[in-house]
């Protein structure tokens, strides 16, 4: 395709990646068909079979450790450790009885779930190699967002929910991907799906299936029609979009889809304790149903009128315009171009039945002439902040509990947005007065290292004395990978009161104090809090 | 309270001493009650005029029939199970409430609202029942869109995309606002959807750390060159960030180590570490510098209560409650021009679920708290609870739009609020 040749490998790295990293193994940028090839290999991450990362993501993963500290209480004795990211690897079971009230569980307990998964989260986007990968699973984890700074069992479940539904599924089917979430634990709890019964089932599921996981709101026609056979097309089984009586007869099918969470099934009977995701056939109201101008037979076989309700919401068009949209902000802009969604949205359709699906998406998006023409339409989250400028600046980054939360108070508190419809992908909301101030306040902390979270390599950067505007153009080389803006380095000495030619020592404290600031300084610069 | 060295640094006059704008009327702990007509009257209209708007929104749809309801109507009882309902007896029965909008009716507020109750009883509090959009949306994100731009049409969304605030403030473009100035505040960590498109509109969640750019003077002095590069969105939210920021930091009473002090909240208020309590604190100490503040968006989380609503919604409602009778007490001296009014997207089912909850609704209520408050009333039109006065059979109807109260607050010209809307005023206000 015509314009990928002219896309310089940062700007590609600031969108399909957490920013360009010194000395990135995959820029063989010198070759015309560079981005093509490097998709190639983003797409089919080489995982092992067990899922498990790269070597250097599972050395941080295995030394990293965040600290827990309670005071004795009733029921448990006071910890106060360093403890390594021991939920992670561990099945729902295992996990389960940090949402359960008796025993009693220490509240830090309850959120070490979410807090370890944040920690591995951070840990991959700087390190991992499957970077466009990481850069899915935060645009996933946001589409189906649950929130486990909420409810303990959706903590509890966020572990299972990250590596099994969100991981597994990031690059691969929608169908597949939607069933995987809909099963998941974490969001039966989140969306309440696991109590809902025949006779007044809950909808909540239901309704953010359609309007947020699926065909999305501009699909949701219910000012303008009260009957569904008023919905154009219904009639011949093929709505425009859909309104409450959808959303009604979508919560009956999902009725009986639950957890092994210890409810009662009449008499002494009761579900296991485990968290798995189970069905139970009393609770599912078994009558007849019509959605989306289908109707469904009474007396189905178990889970199949859910599963019937996916393949709808996974096969109509709003739906892929929805995706589209979404994946089309994610990566190129706030208010994408009206072909490039289309041209996405073709490409879904064409691949809905292949297992590769999302991935072809994702690359035909990249490889589009609007992906190369548009620039700079993005801002930072402060996730991508944070990374990106680990990865520029060569920080070994270590989280720490100080730096999680940071994070949490920038805005982005990963897997703790409240509503559904997580956190928000169009650069307003990021740019409030104290949020700006929090996204400062987080490049100098981890320039000057003020979290633990690893000090900046200065003398393997900076070997020998330099002029200051030297240092503040190298700055801008590393962090934005491309040419440094005499503008920006002109205020940054302006602001620093340092004469162009001011020799910088390093392996001095002033030297270095001024070198780790003027990394900072660069990052404050529009252009790094742009993609 | 002292005048902190930095404020002295910066010139703030009056910084500090707690004057707004001045007008001040009223002295502390003292209510005026001159204006205390009988409640049957009909009160001739008034509007803010000049005061101040604090817009508390309740996100995620809060079942006001769960807090103000009409607790012996067979309708009502029938549809919900006593875990959903208001009770006119027992031990967790509500507060009954005087009033003329259903006579024959019980209505009564949630037992956790006491304070609510007391500020009903003492008339400044008014209640706008069967309130809401005219739209039929039960979605969250579209009600709330609609009702942070101040429209009832999604069509119109597309082409509105300033917020109702920012066009009452009239300021609409994105200017930077008046130095040292600091016309709105959002409460939240992203800048409030209904404040979209107002220069000098500050998110700020928290003051207790002080609000000055990290990395001391010289940061700000790089910071302040690197925002001055250019006019993107990046930009102007930087220079935005650093003068509003700074002015208002500059009014932040230090101790000696140059530490926040604590803020010494008045009428014996005690402020709880709640989203409300935390943030309505916040709005009392802005309101309280001198620095134009004229409206307020403070967001409470926590109402989709489609699971297990009865000790969820209890604790929400008394944090709630608690919150804004602390927010009244600390700001008796301003209640001649200071208005809250408590909204949401949209009401819950009339009927509940089978997971002890309910789900999306449709028409709602919405509290206004103030000295101006024509209080003690409720207002609208009740229609009623039986299957065919519901609306599409199955919700609470809005027979009030939301905008006839929130442009009775702004007043005239309401139409740049809500541009289109007209709506004769309820009489929120006293004249």
């Amino acid at each position: 395709m015509g314009g990928t040749m002219t896309i310089p490998p940062a700007v590609v790295f600031g969108r399909l990646a957490f920013g360009p990293r010194a000395a990135e193994p995959d820029a063989d940028s010198g070759r015309p068909d560079w981005l093509a090839r490097w998709l190639d290999r983003q797409l089919s991450p080489d995982l092992s079979s067990d899922g498990r990362d790269d070597p250097e993501v599972e050395r941080h993963l295995a030394a990293a450790k965040l600290r827990i500290r309670y005071p004795a209480g009733d029921g448990w004795e006071a910890v106060d450790e360093d403890r390594p990211l021991a939920c992670l690897g561990q099945p729902i079971e295992a996990l389960w009885p940090l949402a359960a009230n008796r025993p009693a569980v220490a509240g830090p307990e309850r959120q070490r779930p979410r807090l370890e998964t944040a920690a591995a989260t951070l840990i991959r986007a700087v390190h991992s190699r499957w970077q466009l990968r990481e850069v899915l699973v935060d645009f996933w984890h946001n589409h189906f967002n649950v929130n486990a700074a909420g409810e303990p069992a959706v903590a509890a479940a966020l572990p299972v929910y990250d590596r099994d539904v969100i991981r597994r599924h990031a690059l691969g089917n929608f169908r597949a991907f939607l069933e995987a979430v809909a099963t998941s634990s974490a969001m039966q709890v989140y969306l309440n799906n696991r109590s809902s019964r025949a006779g007044a089932a809950n909808e909540n599921y239901a309704r953010e299936l359609f309007e947020l996981h699926g065909l999305g709101r501009d699909a949701y026609l219910n000012a303008l029609y009260n009957r569904w056979r008023d919905v154009p097309g219904a009639l011949r089984g093929a709505p425009d979009g859909y309104i409450d009586q959808d959303v009604y007869e979508a919560a009956r099918a999902f009725t009986g889809w639950t957890l092994e969470d210890g409810a009662g099934l009449g008499g002494d009977a009761r579900l296991p304790v485990t968290g798995r995701f189970t069905y139970v056939e009393g609770w599912h109201d078994t009558y007849q149903k019509r959605v989306l101008g289908r109707e469904f037979d009474p007396f189905q076989s178990p889970m199949d009128d859910g599963r019937r309700v996916l393949d709808l919401v996974a096969d109509h068009p709003a739906t892929a315009r929805n995706l589209c949209t979404a994946l089309c902000r994610r990566l190129v802009a706030d208010d994408p171009p009206a072909g490039l969604v289309a041209l996405a949205a073709r490409g879904w359709t064409e691949s809905r039945s292949k297992p590769d699906q999302i991935a072809r998406v994702v690359r035909a998006i990249a490889l589009s002439p609007d992906f190369a023409r548009i620039r700079d339409a993005k801002v930072k989250r402060p996730l991508e902040l944070v990374a990106s400028f680990a990865r520029g600046a060569g920080i070994d980054l270590v989280p720490t509990n100080a730096l999680l939360g940071e994070l949490d108070g920038s805005g982005q508190r990963l897997f703790g947005w409240p509503a559904p419809v997580g956190h928000p992908d169009r650069m307003e909301a990021w740019l409030g007065a104290a949020a700006m101030r929090r996204r400062w306040s987080l490049l100098l902390g981890l320039a000057e290292n003020r979290w633990e979270t690893g000090a900046i390599d200065l003398a393997a950067r900076f070997p020998a004395p330099l002029p200051a505007a030297a240092a503040a153009d190298r700055w801008q080389g590393m962090l934005h990978g491309g040419e440094p803006e005499p503008t920006t380095t002109a205020a940054i000495l302006a602001g620093m009161g340092l004469a162009a030619d001011a020799m910088l020592m390093p392996g001095t404290k002033a030297g270095d104090d001024r070198l780790r600031r003027i990394a900072a300084f660069v990052a404050m610069a529009p252009r790094f809090n742009q993609r | 309270m002292a005048l902190s060295r930095r404020t002295v640094m910066q010139g703030g006059l009056m910084a500090g001493l707690g004057l707004a704008g001045g007008s001040l009327t009223g002295l502390p702990g003292v209510r005026s009650l001159a204006f205390a007509a009988d409640k049957s009257v009909e009160a001739p209209v008034g509007t803010l005029g000049a005061g101040t708007l604090v817009v508390v929104f309740l996100r995620g749809g809060a079942d006001m029939l769960a807090l103000v309801a009409p607790a012996d109507d067979p309708d009502y009882r029938a549809a919900r199970t006593p875990e959903l309902r208001v009770m006119a007896e027992g031990p967790k029965a509500g507060i009954r409430l005087d009033q003329t909008l259903a006579p024959t009716l019980d209505f009564r507020l949630h037992p956790d609202a006491a304070p609510l109750a007391e500020l009903y009883a003492a008339r400044r509090l008014a209640i706008v029942h069967a309130v809401g959009l005219t739209d039929g949306t039960r979605s969250h994100f579209v009600a709330q869109d609609l009702m942070e731009r101040g429209i009832a049409r999604e069509e119109d969304l597309a082409r509105t995309g300033s917020g109702w605030v920012a066009r009452w403030l009239g300021e609409g473009g994105h200017g930077e606002g008046e130095q040292g100035r600091v016309p709105a505040i959002g409460t939240a960590a992203a800048p409030a959807a209904a404040l979209a498109g107002l220069g000098g509109a500050l998110a700020v969640p928290d003051l207790r750390g002080g609000l000055a750019p990290p990395g001391g003077p010289q940061a700000a002095a790089v910071l302040a060159a690197l925002s001055r590069q250019g006019d993107g969105a990046y930009e102007r939210a930087a220079r935005a960030a650093l003068g509003g920021l700074s002015a208002v930091d500059g009014r932040l009473p230090r101790g000696t180590d140059g530490k926040v002090a604590a803020y010494d909240a008045e009428g014996g208020a005690v402020y709880e570490e709640t989203e409300a309590g935390r943030a309505l604190q916040t709005v009392a100490r802005m309101l309280k510098m001198d620095i134009g503040l004229r409206a307020a968006c403070v967001d409470v989380a926590g109402w989709d209560t489609h699971e297990n609503q009865q000790g969820r919604f209890a604790t929400a409602v008394g944090q709630l409650s608690r919150a804004l009778a602390a927010f009244h007490a600390d700001t008796l001296r301003y209640e001649r021009d200071l208005t809250v009014v408590v909204m949401s997207e949209f009401g819950r089912r009339l009927r509940g679920n089978r997971s002890q909850g309910t789900d999306h609704g449709h028409g709602g209520a919405m509290l206004v708290l103030g000295g101006r408050v024509a209080g003690g009333r409720m207002l609208g039109r009740w229609p009623g609870l039986a299957s065919h006065q519901l609306d599409r059979g199955v919700d609470l109807a809005v027979t009030t739009d939301y905008r006839t109260v929130l442009s009775e607050l702004i007043g005239a010209p309401a139409t740049r609020g809500f541009p289109g809307f007209q709506g004769a005023p309820l009489g929120v206000l006293r004249g």
